[in-house]
């Protein structure tokens, strides 16, 4: 066995542009996006909605082909009846059959998966308790709310215990507790070693459960890394709470601060530097009967690097 | 690849068999044949022949009915509800998918038709007219019609919508009632357009006058099993090439 990472899908300079409308107007979907998920990585891809993220999935399914360049799923063409084999996949909102029962549509989704006739039953009853559905297995689907069909959707994509599983906002729909049992489930995919690409436009989602991240922002992709790396974890800012500030000090207080709030008896003061922080409580001691209450370091948020990044991109497009 | 075409298969079946559209149709057809009962005194002694004729229409008609309005939605209703993005992201090839969708279509129409032939029979019992099984065959000959009807319903419905489609079936299926008044056409007409029309519709369209045996069977005119067997060897060949039509312009598809 070699070292070297293997690339479970491998994207490279990939676009891909629509014809729309009666004008047959041209839309780029994705411009030359490149980028590769390793074995047993959780890989975010993040985007504002319209960015693209569905379209490259809908390559990497095998559903449509890209205008230029290649992807590969296991090295091989995402059509390829072999690369499906080994990977489950979750569409946006999951819509299914009205007419199946919950127990029938899993156990069809075995049998295209090719999961062999004696596991199906014991498969498909672990997924529904897995995901909470053992009451509603044998009710057709029709009447499946949001949340029920994106559990569904998860299921269907599990059934064959695939090594790569690929979520096209798997998020939608569900409330609090549904999200923290999905997050749950890719966290417990990762720890037997399977890979995960999902794409999603909560930043929370992210921090909370990805190895690396691929941010994608109006077709193209703008930053591939570990969070690590994207946010540094340098101190950015530091925010200081006084109290018992008077009008003079005041003055001397904001020259230091970079910006200052005032709420009734307290001002909230925000710094560059933790050594500008120890000059605020130098001025503090000397001048008398001002309190320090607070002060709180703030690190660079994925959203505060994301909603940074859109807006650049956004405006070197205008 | 087997159980991939029959799970295909069968979950059109399922779908076709929990819908309200294709009961409403079975029992169209029972009352229709049941009706034959109203005009027997008009009959002036041919009864018999009509309450014959008209059960065996009438399973025609109805399945053919089937085969367009189900079969003209087939493949656009997974797209259109992106049920799509399911079954082709599983191990299923395109073609698999195709073959399974018209496969289930065709269990659909056997088990319709056997429900309505066998009330026929039961009509015919009840009436007490006689029940000769040589009335089978033109209920076979309709089934090898309906395995080219229903191809060309998945030929349409892997590309276009459902009502476009269903259109387009009816027409096929209306030309080829008359594909041998089109070769007479094609034979008399001086005009050059209408005589390489005619000829083109005749040659690419399903000939599917052939397989009316109807008026021979209720008039018990004995049928030549040569040209029978042509005709169910015709059906063969035209129904494969068309459902591999079918999977060369789905496979080009994008969703």
């Amino acid at each position: 066995m070699s070292s070297v990472p293997e690339s479970v899908i491998s994207v490279s300079r990939l676009s891909k542009t629509y014809h729309s409308g009666f004008r047959m107007k041209r839309i780029r979907a994705l411009d030359d996006i490149s980028l590769e998920v390793e074995k047993g990585e959780i890989f975010g891809f993040l985007g504002p909605n319209g960015a693209g993220k569905t379209t490259l999935i809908k390559v990497l399914m095998g559903l449509t082909e890209p205008t230029t360049g290649t992807a590969l799923v296991f090295g091989r063409s995402p059509r390829d009846a072999a690369a499906k084999a080994r990977l489950g996949f979750l569409p946006e909102s999951p819509y299914f059959y009205d007419h199946l029962t919950a127990r029938e549509f899993l156990a069809l989704a075995a049998r295209l998966s090719a999961v062999p006739k004696p596991e199906t039953a014991g498969r498909v009853t672990g997924l529904l308790r897995l995901l909470h559905m053992e009451n509603s297995a044998d009710i057709q689907m029709r009447g499946f709310s949001r949340g029920m069909l994106q559990r569904m959707g998860i299921a269907q994509a599990l059934v064959a215990d695939p090594e790569l599983v690929v979520l096209d906002e798997p998020m939608g729909g569900l409330d609090p507790i549904g999200r923290k049992e999905f997050r749950d489930i890719i966290a417990g995919l990762r720890d037997r070693g399977k890979t995960v690409f999902f794409s999603t436009h909560i930043l929370s989602d992210v921090e909370m459960i990805c190895d690396r991240v691929g941010i994608v922002s109006a077709g193209r992709m703008a930053e591939v890394g570990r969070l690590s790396e994207i946010l540094t974890g340098d101190v950015e800012s530091v925010e200081v709470t006084v109290k018992g500030v008077t009008g003079k000090t005041q003055k001397i207080l904001e020259r230091v601060s970079q910006h200052s709030i005032r709420s009734g008896d307290e001002l909230l003061l925000t710094v560059k530097s933790e050594e500008e922080v120890d000059r605020i409580m130098a001025i503090a001691r000397e001048v008398g009967g001002i309190r320090v209450v607070g002060i709180v370091p703030r690190r660079l948020t994925l959203e505060d690097y994301f909603m940074a990044r859109v807006a650049r991109d956004g405006r070197a497009r205008d | 690849m087997i159980d991939r075409v029959s799970g295909v298969a069968l979950n059109t079946f399922r779908e076709s068999v929990r819908d309200k559209v294709l009961v409403t149709l079975i029992v169209f057809a029972v009352l229709v044949m049941g009706s034959s009962r109203v005009i027997q005194p008009l009959a002036l002694g041919e009864e018999a022949k009509i309450i014959k004729d008209l059960g065996l229409s009438a399973i025609t008609l109805f399945c053919v009915l089937i085969s367009i309005l189900v079969g003209g939605r087939i493949v656009y209703r997974e797209v259109e509800k992106r049920t799509i993005y399911i079954m082709l992201s599983k191990p299923v090839r395109r073609w698999e998918f195709i073959l399974g969708k018209y496969l289930g279509l065709m269990a659909v129409l056997v088990v319709s038709m056997v429900i309505m032939t066998a009330a026929f029979y039961l009509i015919l019992l009840v009436l007490g007219v006689g029940a000769p099984l040589y009335l089978l065959l033109a209920v076979l000959m309709t089934l090898f019609e309906l395995a080219i009807l229903t191809a060309v319903a998945v030929l349409f419905s892997s590309f276009s919508t459902p009502i476009t489609g269903a259109v387009f079936t009816f027409a096929v299926y209306f030309v080829g009632q008359m594909s041998r008044d089109l070769k007479l056409l094609a034979a008399m007409s001086p005009s050059p357009v209408v005589k390489a029309v005619s000829y083109f519709c005749y040659y690419v369209l399903p000939n599917l006058a052939n397989f009316n045996v109807r008026p021979e069977v209720v008039y018990g005119v004995p049928l030549d099993p040569s040209a029978l067997l042509l005709s169910g060897l015709y059906a063969i060949v035209y129904t494969a090439t068309v459902l591999l039509i079918s999977a060369v312009i789905f496979n080009r598809r994008e969703f």
